[in-house]
């Protein structure tokens, strides 16, 4: 067992505050014309999770959604907290897993639709037989 | 203006570590489901059908695994990332109801409202909804004039299945609210339990009701002011308020069990020493520093022969947060401990907290190793490239950690690492 932080390292650590610290404390240059302006980068949290309590980040598996622009591997921020509607693309528990779906809700009834012509819907007669886990607000599709 | 007076809520998610798992492995649902503790050592959180199976807490692992097949029983291994996650976004949606939150721990909360009985269970409904769809765990609600009457209410909500979840103590008639005290035992009152409650039982007060009745003015004398408090809190008068913000947490207590005994002074010194960087870590994170330290080692209590408990407190020279005091301190155990002995946990407590100091003491009394930021260095490395890629010393990264948890039936970390994400069904 080797000491890690030798003496000489620490001194390296003493220098580093010094570097970070000497660009706000020194007022030594022109300053730069920019620093007004900045006020933080884009934060992709900020613009796609509207709420952190409610919004869980899922990965697809399989390609039945293909055509919804959802592939395999694709990443989906779902909001469990907003009211699925016809035409939402919704992940619903169907035989204890969580699966990807778009919801057709109809006068006949609630379908869990493919955007795959090879997958079949499945029929559900009412709504409130079918557990909505949350819907889908974005795809991260890996290009 | 009785109407609108200062109630308190108690919220708490039901069995909330299976419950966290459920979230994200809906065919959990309605099996039997045990989480383990550190270490797959014995059963820390049952839902109600491991309940019904007659799981009690605190059992071993070892006696249940062999018949978990037979009884469907599914047990996890503790997943703290995952339910620190699903707490921390429980108690910041809990904050939007009330300005008065106080996260009592890392599943319950006291909030603070107002209104009359019928609004105040027309919240607790809104609250209990409101979790439920947008964290996913479920979630009850006592509602009383005390904490301590809260916590009374929140057990009886969870007790009773027409209440749907929520229990305002008000709403309750007074009739049926005697009854309850007079059928519970004194022991579930919060804060009395073991030699306590032997010596009220031994005077007579068996019931939460005996003890609600019983003279304050004797219950300090022969007992405590906390528990003359207790007293004073299930007749409905509030003693003890709303904390927004714990600044006198009493200790930080890290400690494990180990996967194989440890048996030897120097694997002692590595893991002694990591439990104090991690204590560092910590308390410099809440802007803490500490008085005292103390270290402690102890054997397996499923191993009755080769007994051995040693501890050390040590008193730091002055309060610190600093890694390189804190490890020499927990290095105090050291002496103590037996070799060849099999050593199946061991931890640190660091005690006597206070705020880090605003101000630069004299200098004969400062820390080099703190004027130096270290701690901050080791913290701030940590966190840009991941635990365990600098340790002070005897941290030994070199030697690999081998002592860590075993955790070999953890579900992934599905809201913290970018890898273990839910995977959702497109087939």
């Amino acid at each position: 067992m080797g000491v890690i932080i030798g003496p000489r390292v620490i001194e390296a650590g003493l220098s580093l505050r010094l570097v970070l610290i000497s660009p706000v404390a020194v007022a030594a240059g022109f300053p730069s014309p920019a620093q007004d302006y900045f006020d933080g980068r884009i934060d992709l949290n900020e613009h796609l999770i509207k709420d952190i309590t409610s919004t869980y980040i899922v990965r697809v598996s399989g390609d039945s959604m293909e055509q919804a622009g959802i592939s395999d591997g694709d990443e989906l921020i779902v909001n469990r907290a907003l009211e699925p509607r016809d035409g939402s693309v919704v992940v619903a528990v169907l035989d204890g897993e969580l699966t990807v779906k778009r919801l057709k809700i109809t006068a006949a009834g609630v379908v869990l639709q493919a955007a795959n012509p090879l997958y079949p819907n499945i029929s559900i007669p009412a709504l409130a037989d079918l557990t909505i886990w949350g819907v889908a607000t974005r795809c991260l599709h890996h290009v | 203006m009785s109407e609108t007076r200062q109630q308190i809520a108690l919220v708490d998610v039901n069995c909330f570590y299976a419950s966290a798992e459920r979230v994200f492995d809906p065919s959990l649902e309605g099996k039997p489901l045990v989480v383990l503790s550190n270490n797959d050592g014995c059963a820390v959180t049952r839902s109600p059908e491991a309940k019904a199976l007659g799981i009690s807490t605190g059992e071993p692992w070892f006696k249940i695994a062999p018949r978990a097949k037979e009884w469907g029983l599914v047990a996890r291994s503790s997943n703290y990332e995952l339910y620190g996650d699903i707490s921390a976004r429980v108690m910041e949606l809990l904050g939007r109801y009330s300005a008065w939150l106080e996260v009592y721990s890392i599943d319950e909360a006291f909030l603070g409202i107002k209104g009359s009985p019928d609004q105040v269970v027309g919240l607790g409904r809104t609250i209990k909804a409101a979790v439920q769809r947008n964290v996913g765990v479920p979630v009850c609600v006592g509602i009383a004039a005390t904490k301590t009457l809260a916590k009374l209410a929140n057990r009886w909500a969870k007790n009773n299945p027409a209440l749907g979840g929520v229990c305002a103590w008000e709403s309750m008639d007074p009739e049926s609210r005697e009854l309850l005290m007079a059928r519970l035992p004194v022991s579930e009152v919060w804060g009395v339990a073991g030699r306590l409650e032997k010596r009220l039982n031994a005077i007579g007060i068996c019931s939460i009701l005996e003890l609600s009745r019983a003279d304050p003015v004797m219950v300090r004398d022969r007992f405590s002011v906390v528990l003359m408090r207790t007293v004073l809190e299930l007749r409905g008068t509030p003693c003890l308020p709303l904390e927004e913000e714990r600044v006198g947490w009493d200790q930080l207590i890290f400690s494990r069990s180990f996967s194989t005994p440890l048996t030897s002074v120097p694997e002692f010194r590595q893991v002694l020493s990591v439990y104090a960087q991690q204590a560092s870590a910590r308390l410099a994170r809440h802007h803490l520093q500490a008085k005292v330290l103390t270290a402690f080692a102890g054997t397996s209590h499923y191993n009755p022969k080769d007994k051995s408990f040693p501890s050390a407190c040590v008193p730091l020279p002055m309060p610190t947060s600093d890694p390189v005091l804190l490890t020499r301190a927990a290095h105090a155990l050291l002496p103590a401990i037996q070799d060849g002995v099999k050593y199946a946990r061991a931890g640190i407590m660091v005690t006597d907290l206070r705020p880090s100091r605003n101000q630069q003491p004299l200098e004969p009394f400062t820390n080099p190793h703190e004027e130096r930021g270290i701690g901050p260095l080791v913290e701030q490395i940590s966190r840009k490239y991941g635990r365990g890629t600098i340790g002070l010393g005897f941290a030994g990264l070199r030697s690999g950690l081998d002592w860590s948890m075993k955790r070999g039936m953890r579900s992934p970390r599905y809201t913290t690492h970018w890898d273990e994400l839910p995977v959702v069904r497109a087939n």
